[in-house]
Formats: structure tokens, sequence, C-alpha cells
């Protein structure tokens, strides 16, 4: 493969582009700096007559101060000539230029210019003057930096005199902004090429490269870089490296919050667990009767927007809720812990839920009937075999919720009150106080948390699964035999679907009425006025989501295609790069994506793009893994074949793989619309006055009291991804494709 | 789809597979060079887990040899992918596409080059009805039997007339009378077509009946290359000798060569034996003799003494068992109704001719 002969060849055109490269840089360089000057030069001509007729120290002032807004970053001075002493002496102007000009006044070229100021020449300097702007700093320029200097003689109105000269530096770094930029862009071109030109001559794929080449951009754009502009602009204030920023962080008051979020974590998961596992012992093991109706209030919170929950927690518990004030005539606030640890419970269980019925189902009921042929009563068969089997289960279900719980950002934003948690303390700290490297470093305060308790669900205790050996795996209920502990666990799950029933319920009350809390008459206005007033956003959420939908289900697909059946270098990092946005709280992928996209080479902030490329990266993940378990699914030598007919990569891809996973692609692709549309957390801060997201606009009418708009927009929401949903499931049930392989070894 | 065949050459080809976290490498193919000839069959015999899939795999261009060349005709292939060579290989698990119509299955490879579709309809009915499988177009493989997929595969194979067959052990998810019928059909259409072909199995049968030449490979190693008889009846070596059939081994001494026989000591009384190994000199070796070239006489007429142990009744033929010091001896006694059969129990004695067996290293391998 590495012959000596191509290495040579590649060497020798890695060497003509990189000198084309280089030739092409000095080329735009020098034709800018021209340009530069030029354009400075003509500015300044124009810059000198808008001088003042009458010239004294105050409008001499005010007028030099203009000079910024024609040309960024300059500054000036007016020097005026004095008849009696011959020369010109300082009138007004920055401190930084007149500090230049009194120390180097003396030097040959300064008294040449002068000189040639006085016969009504204007001077521009052949060197640059490396002027200290700390003395006059602004948004652009603070430091000392290497400045153009030009004297521009001011005549008096006959025009044949001098009375004055304006001295005008301008700071280098226009044109050094744009060398680096073009520095970079020539430098990612040609790496781009390199990687290109070695991916064609070296390898025998080159289809499979272009593909992964193209992954990794993809990731290392808008997941490696984002993160690591977070991290680097934590270490940086005012310009230079310093800790500052995470020794505010780590003040009492945000590890006060660390600690909310911590204790908040801690008891949701718990709840959260209980509630999940009596759901799925209900459904899995006994004959309860109504499963079906269970297992869909237990999908609700899942697929409906994170407000609407905490919406109708306040509806019903706030201030002025209708059941503590106005039934019970409660003072009590739901703002706070507890308000917090109920509604995530009631949002997350479900995830608890799903891990465990799906372990649950794993464990083979025979197990249990054995350990009660060996007469153990039904409560220890259940102590003593389904509930240690269960163990890895509950725990990698509790690690979960607890990982959701710390990112969770919705709720908080609601209904914490006075309760300090992290993500909201970060997301203050950006809109607030527009303190980005702040919360950039608090969120990744958060982030350690989470992240441990990902790793820990991911590598130790999702390993730690039992098998259950045995040939037939079979599953027959044992009903509960216990009548007085049947009923319990009966009513308990019944309280709670009618809670989860009450809740959704009240979201849609909470149309019709006309002032919740105060006047409860029926009304449709809240409709015209939602409609109205969310139209855009509805139309843009949608729209978004929509766009993003497609292209995060073709790459995830795309991207196990390659992970499960091809090598390549780097694969393991592909892979890590691709799970990460699962692990890290949106709130930090938000804040590093206006931190990483808000400045060229890529400008993003405030387009649609951004928020549609953020929806991709953070729901491939599990796009990708769908993707994967699908793939495992199938015979390799299926797409084996297909290439050995002469199909290369991407027809593979379309005409082989596509079709084979599609139940996958299209539950991913229905996982990432309704997720997108429900988005949050790392939406909050990409939106623009452009682009708005509805989830944002709902939370916004929340916190103006606006209840009934509220309500309107999160009956629409969980509408249209309800209608999506079923749609996608449809689709896929529908599929002809029941067996996904035909042969077995 | 007349089309000239072509060779296959390995030249030096060695597969080492990398083994994460610092274990050692494990080599799947080693330095395997050969040539295969044009409208050759040339099976790939061996105990799983000896390289052969490996190297049919190579050969197709799913694997890349890590050192060594890979020539198809007279063109270097080593580098190419699968889909730029002009191979076609048939799976053990056939990869049918389960999504696609039998039609399509088969018409997969045309509709990549382009072909017209009434000529593709035409082709692949044509191709469809040579194989028996004229009605089955418009089902799913899923509704197919076995042997039926199998068909498809090969047809899906073949429609491209591709100048080099390969097959990764076709036959074995097929019942054993199938099996058979697929066999001779597969050799039939290898031979008309004088497509060349390499076939991957472990079942000797398979490889005996099916192949021009044979080649036996033991842990990524070619332990011997020849026709199927002579692998049968000259294997160079224990291995050989026994994964291509039936055979007892007994332990001599060769004590000389007289110009025509070698003397062996068999235990105690000196044998003659007219063939042996290569390289095979004075010294520990032994006899390889196959169940039908040895023959049981009276007690002391032959050349081990023994005991019948036990008669299986075969039909055409009677294979006896019989107790001896060397250990326990299997004897395949043809025409049982000529010849005397000595009955379980009867003392008796094996004999051999002695251009009818072979010396061997004594080495297990």
């Amino acid at each position: 493969m590495f012959t000596k002969k191509k290495i040579i060849q590649f060497l020798v055109i890695a060497l003509l582009f990189i000198s084309a490269v280089l030739w092409i840089y000095h080329q735009l360089s020098v034709s800018f700096t021209e340009y530069a000057d030029e354009r400075n030069y003509r500015e300044i001509e124009l810059f000198a007559d808008t001088a003042p007729s009458e010239l004294d120290e105050d409008s001499a002032t005010e007028w030099l101060a203009t000079v910024s807004d024609m040309i960024p970053g300059a500054r000036s001075a007016y020097l005026i000539y004095d008849e009696d002493l011959f020369d010109f002496v300082p009138l007004a102007g920055s401190p930084a230029i007149l500090s230049l000009f009194e120390s180097e006044r003396e030097s040959n070229a300064f008294v040449r210019a002068l000189d040639s100021c006085y016969y009504l020449e204007p001077m521009v300097m052949s060197t640059l003057y490396t002027v200290d702007y700390s003395l006059d700093s602004d948004s652009l320029v603070s430091e000392a930096a290497p400045s153009q200097l030009y004297f521009i003689p001011v005549a008096d109105e006959s025009g044949a005199f001098t009375i004055g000269a304006i001295m005008i530096a301008v700071p280098d770094t226009a044109v050094s902004g744009y060398e680096n930029l073009m520095r970079t862009l020539l430098i990612g071109a040609t790496v781009l090429f390199l990687v290109i030109a070695f991916i064609l001559m070296f390898t025998r794929d080159p289809m499979t490269g272009f593909l992964v080449l193209g992954l990794f951009i993809i990731v290392g754009l808008f997941v490696a870089f984002p993160i690591f502009e977070a991290i680097r602009l934590s270490f940086i204030r005012n310009g230079r490296f310093s800790l500052q920023t995470w020794k505010e962080c780590l003040s009492p008051t945000y590890l006060q919050a660390l600690w909310g979020s911590l204790k908040l974590g801690v008891l949701t998961a718990t709840f959260s667990t209980l509630v999940g596992f009596l759901f799925a012992f209900l459904i899995e093991r006994t004959s309860f009767k109504a499963k079906k109706l269970m297992t869909t209030l237990a999908t609700m919170p899942v697929i409906s927007p994170p407000f609407s929950l905490s919406l109708s927690i306040i509806l019903l518990f706030g201030n002025n809720g209708l059941i503590s004030k106005q039934i019970l005539h409660l003072d009590a606030s739901i703002y706070g812990l507890g308000g917090l640890v109920l509604v995530e419970t009631i949002g997350m269980f479900p995830i608890a839920f799903m891990t465990l019925s799906g372990i649950l189902r794993q464990i083979d009921s025979t197990v249990e009937d054995a350990a009660l042929d060996l007469s153990a009563t039904r409560w220890q068969a259940f102590c003593t075999v389904t509930l240690p089997l269960a163990v890895p289960g509950i725990l990698s279900a509790w690690l979960l919720v607890f990982t959701n719980s710390l990112a969770d950002f919705a709720n908080p934003l609601l209904l914490s009150g006075d309760y300090r948690v992290l993500s909201t303390e970060a997301y203050m700290l950006v809109t607030g106080r527009n303190n980005l490297g702040a919360g950039s470093a608090l969120s990744f305060l958060l982030l350690l948390p989470t992240l441990t308790a990902f790793l820990a669900q991911r590598f130790w205790v999702s390993r730690k699964s039992y098998v259950t050996v045995t040939g037939k795996p079979s599953t027959t209920l044992t009903d509960l035999t216990n009548r007085p502990v049947r009923i319990a666990l009966e009513t308990v799950s019944w309280l709670i679907m009618s809670f989860i029933l009450i809740l959704y319920v009240t979201i849609v009350a909470g149309c019709f009425v006309k002032n919740w809390g105060i006047d409860y008459t029926f009304t449709l206005a809240n409709w015209g006025e939602a409609l109205s007033r969310g139209w855009t956003a509805i139309r843009d959420t949608v729209t978004l989501a929509a766009i993003a939908t497609p292209i995060a289900g073709i790459l995830a697909m795309v991207a196990a295609m390659l992970i499960v059946r091809k090598k390549f270098p780097g694969k393991r990092l592909l892979e890590i790069l691709i799970m990460t946005p699962y692990a890290i709280p949106g709130t930090l992928i938000g804040i590093s994506y206006i931190l990483a996209f808000n400045k060229p080479p890529i400008l993003l902030v405030g387009t649609g793009a951004i928020i549609v490329i953020n929806y991709v990266i953070r729901e491939l993940p599990v796009g990708v893994e769908n993707g994967i378990a699908a793939l495992h699914q199938i015979d390799p030598a299926i797409e084996e074949a297909a290439s050995d007919l002469g199909a290369d990569v991407n027809t593979v891809f379309r005409t082989i793989v596509l079709p084979l996973v599609r139940p996958a692609f299209i539950s991913s692709m229905s996982y990432t619309f309704v997720r997108s549309m429900t988005a949050v957390s790392a939406i909050i801060f990409l939106i623009s006055a452009r682009w708005n997201h509805l989830t944002v606009l709902i939370f916004n009418f929340s916190e103006n009291l606006r209840f009934g708009l509220a309500s309107v927009l999160s009956t629409v929401l969980i509408a249209i991804v309800l209608a999506v949903f079923f749609l996608m499931n449809a689709i896929v049930r529908d599929g002809k494709l029941t067996e996904k392989t035909i042969s077995t070894r | 789809m007349e089309k000239k065949s072509v060779s296959v050459t390995l030249e030096h080809v060695t597969k080492r597979f990398r083994n994460v976290k610092g274990k050692a490498d494990v080599i799947a193919v080693n330095d395997s060079d050969f040539v295969i000839e044009p409208g050759e069959l040339v099976t790939l015999l061996g105990p799983s887990g000896c390289g052969k899939t490996t190297t049919l795999r190579m050969i197709a261009g799913f694997e890349l040899p890590t050192e060594g060349r890979i020539l198809i005709g007279d063109q270097d292939v080593t580098m190419l992918p699968p889909n730029k060579r002009d191979t076609a290989t048939m799976f053990q698990s056939y990869g049918l596409f389960p999504h696609m119509t039998v039609f399509d299955n088969v018409a997969y490879g045309l509709k990549l080059r382009k072909v017209d579709k009434a000529e593709i309809k035409t082709r692949v009915d044509e191709m469809l009805n040579l194989l028996g499988l004229g009605d089955l177009g418009e089902r799913p493989p899923s509704r197919l039997s076995g042997g039926q997929q199998q068909r498809v595969a090969l047809a899906r194979s073949l429609i491209v007339a591709p100048s080099v067959l390969l097959l990764d052990e076709p036959l074995s998810n097929l019942d054993a009378l199938l099996r058979e019928q697929m066999r001779v059909e597969i050799k039939k259409i290898q031979r008309a077509l004088g497509i060349t072909a390499v076939y991957v199995t472990h079942d000797r049968t398979e490889a005996m009946s099916l192949s021009d030449r044979v080649i036996v490979m033991k842990n990524g190693v070619i332990r011997q290359i020849g026709t199927p008889s002579e692998i049968y009846q000259s294997p160079d070596s224990r291995f050989v000798a026994g994964f291509v059939g039936k055979a007892a081994f007994f332990p001599v001494t060769i004590k000389g060569h007289d110009g025509e026989h070698y003397k062996a000591d068999l235990g105690g009384k000196i044998v003659d034996v007219k063939h042996a190994a290569p390289g095979l000199g004075e010294g520990k070796a032994v006899i390889m003799a196959r169940p039908e070239s040895l023959r049981i006489k009276g007690k002391g007429e032959g050349s081990i003494e023994g005991r019948v142990k036990l008669n299986v009744y075969l039909g055409s033929a009677i294979e006896s068992f019989v107790d001896t010091p060397l250990g326990e001896v299997l004897v395949e006694i043809d025409d049982p109704y000529g010849r005397k059969i000595y009955s379980e129990g009867e003392e008796v004695s094996i004999d051999f001719a002695p251009d009818r067996v072979r010396l061997l290293g004594e080495s297990e391998e």
C-alpha cells in the first residue's frame, strides 16, 4: 500500500500544492494591504474635509473622536500650526497618539512629515509605529499595536497656508484580522486537500474514506470545536489567561447551586426509579388490566414538550392554582425543590420505566417459577430472584434519570423559585449578565457529575447485566396472589396514572379559560391570540425540525454503517465524538455554540442553520445507536454480496443498507423530530429575532403569567408531535419487512 | 457470456489480523503461494479456522493481504475493492437481499452495470430457467426453500459473468440429499461456462467430488496441493491423510530401501512399502493405510494380528473394526459377496499390498 513511488508522488503533490497556496496567500495579503491603505487614505481625506470651521479644543476633541466611525479602531489628534514658534503643537486628540507624538517629534521621519504638512502635502509614514492604545482603549484595540500613521495638513480658507495638521493612526489589526482569517481558511483548505489526496492515493476504497472524512469534519466542527472553544474561553479573561472565571464559579453561591442540582438529581432519580419499577413490574409480571393505557401514559411525558408538565403543575398548584388556592385555600408554594422533584419524576420516570421493562422482559420468568417451585413465597421469590437479577437495570435506570435531571433546564426555569440549580444559573449568567465564559464554566461544573453518571451507566453498570441461561425463554404471568399487596400496588399506580392524566387535561383546559386562577369563564380568545402571536414560531419550529430530521436520520445510518462494517483509523474517536452530545447538558452545548460560531471563519449565530445543526448533532447519538443495533441484526454477507456484484459504498448504502435498516431509520427520524420540536436547553441560547422556537415562546408566555396562551401553544405542540410520532410508528409497523435477515448460519 | 478463462495467482500472501490491546497478532494465512489455472475448480479444504475463508475473502477483495500480491489473469488486484474485481462470491449464508424479489436479486448486478431493462429481463429469465427457478421470480427470498435460496445466490453470482467464481461453503446449510444434487449442478455449470472457481469447504467428500485440485490448509499454512486422488492416495503428512479420508496409522521403523521397496519394521516383522512421503529417511515413521487397501486374512497369514470386534454392513461394502495391538483398525471389504467374511470375535490378521500403503513422518501434524 505504501510503496516508495506513491509516497514520493504524494510528497511532490503536497509540496506543489502548499507552494501554490503560499503564493496565493502572499498575493492576496499584499493586494489587501494595498487596498486597505488606499481605502484608509481616501477615508482620511474625507475625514479631513469634515473639520469644523472653528477649531478650539472642545470642538476638535468631539470631531476627532468621530474618526473611528469612518475607520474602525482609528485614533486621531489635531496639531495646530503655531506661527510664532514656526512649529506644530498638539491641540487635542487621543492621548495614545499625543504620547507617541511627544516621544517621536524630534525623529527625522516626524520632522519630515511635519515639513511636508507645512507645504500642504499629506504624508503617509513608510513604517509602522507602535501606538499604546491602552491609554485610550475601545472595543477594537486596547493594547499596544503596530499602526499606520497619516499626517494630513489642514489649510486656511484661502487654501494657501497651513493652519494645522491631523495625525491619524490606524491599527494594523484590521489587516491582520483579515490575514488571520485568510490564513485559517487556507490552512484548512490545505489540510483538507492533503487528506483527500492521501485518501485517493493510499486507500483502496476512497468513497469510504470521503464519508469518514465528512463525518470527522462534521463532528469536529460541531462537537469538538465548540467544546474546545468553551473550555478555552473559560480560561480567558480580558484577553489573557486567567483562572478568575473558574474561581468565581467555585464560589459558595455556585457550589450551592451544584449541590442543589445534585440533591434534585438524587431525589428525582430515586422516585423515578421507584415509579418506573412499579409500572414495569405491573406490565411485565402481572395480569394488570390497563397495560395499554399505562404504556401510553408513560410515553406521553417523553414526547411532550418539557414545559407542559411544569405549566400544568403551576396551573394546579401554583400561587393561584386551581387545587392549591381555589379548592384547598393553601398558602404553600409549589416553587422550589418539592415541585421540581414532583414534576421531574413525572417527566422522567418513563426513562426508568422503559429501561426496567426491558430488563424485566429479559429475565426469564421460569427462574421465578423455579424459586416458587422450591417452595419460596411470592415475596421471597421477588426478593431473592427477581430483584437481584434486576439490580443492574435498576442502577442503570437510576443513573440515566440522574443524568437527565442534572441536565434538565426547562422545569427549573419555571419552577425553581428560590431554589438554585446549575443549569439555570448558567443561563442567567449568559442572558442576564452576558458572561459567556462564566456560563460555560458553570456548565462544565455540571458536566462533571453528568459525565460521571453517564460513563458509570455506560461502561460499568450496563456490562454487569445478567443473561439468564435458558433454552427457550418464556414469560408466564404468575399473578400476584396476595390480595392486599395487589390492591395496594394497583391503587398506587392508578393514582399516578390519574395524576398524569389530570396534568394533560389541565393543559387542554387551560386553553379555554379566560384567566386561570381568577376568572374561569369559557373562552376561545386564547386561541386567536396565541395562534396569531405564535404562528411564525410554530412555522419556524416545524420547518427547522423538518429540515433536521432527514439529515440526522441519514447521517446516523451512514455513521452506523461505517462504524459497524468498515475499518478505518480513528474509528473509536469518531464514535466518542458522535456520542459526546448525548452525555453533555444541553446548556453547555448551547453556550459553546454561541462561543464558537459568533465569529469568523464560521459565523452562524442568528441563523436557522445553527439551530438545525444543533438538532442534528444532539439527536445523532440515538440515531447512530439505533442504526448500529439494526445493522448488527443484518448478515454482513448481504452487503458484501452487493459490493461483490459491483456496488460502491454509496450504492450499497442506498440500495441495501437503508432499505434494510428502515425501521431504525424511521424511528430515529421520528425521535429527532420529536426531540427537536420539544428542545429547550440548547435552543434557548441559539434562537434569534429571525428564528424563534415554540418552546421558548411557551416559556416566555408562562413566565409572563399568560397561561392561556402557553396552554394553547403547548397543546398545539403536543398535537403536532403526537401526529408525527404516530404517523412514523404506523409507517414502521406497515413495513413489509418483517424478517430482517433470511438466513442463519 | 462467452469469456476467456483467467488464472488466479497468490504470491506469498500473508494475512495478519491485528489484535487490539497488546495481544499477539493472529496469522490467518501464512505465505500462501499458488496459481489456479484458467477454468480450473480448486477447493480450499481444512478445519475451521485454517484460513481458507480468509484466503477466499482476500481473492474477493473483502480483506486486504498484509503482505503479498493477488493477481487475476495478469492484473494485480491486491488493492482493488470488491466492486472493481471481476469476481462473484457465493456466501455460506447466501447474502440474498431480503427486501427484493428473486428477480430483483438476480437482476441487481446487471442494473449496476446499466444494462437496459429489456435485456435484463431476458437474461434474468434465462438464468432463472437454467437453474430451475423459472416461476419463482416474484417471490421474496424468505419464501424459498434452502435449496432454492442457494440457487438464487448462484444465479445472482453467475449472471454478471464473472471471471472468477468464489464459493464459501455454499452447501453447508442444505440437507444431505440436496447437497449432493447441488454439488453436481455447480460442477456442471462451472464446466459449461469455463469459469475459474475457488471453493471453500471443510467437507472432504465435497472437496474430492468437485475439485480439479485440492489445497489442504491448516492453521493458515498450505499443507498440500494436488488432485483429489493425489491428496487421497499420496498425502505428505498424517494431518492431510487423516483429514481427507479414513486412515489407519501403524508405527514402524524404516530400516532401509532395497531399490524398489522400503523395508519397515512393523512390530518385529519386516514389511515392504513402496511409497513414502518425500524426504523420509531411516528411522521412525508410520504406515498410512486406507480402509479399502487393507485385507483381512486368517490368523497368522497377514502382518498384524487382531480380532474382529464389529462388522458394519453398508450394502456395497462391509466395514470391519478389528482390535489389534496397535489399536482399532478399520478395514473396508468391498464386494462382500465375493469374499470371506470373518464373524465378530474371530481371530484374524490384517495384510496390505506394498504399493497400496504409504510411509509418512510420524509427527501427528
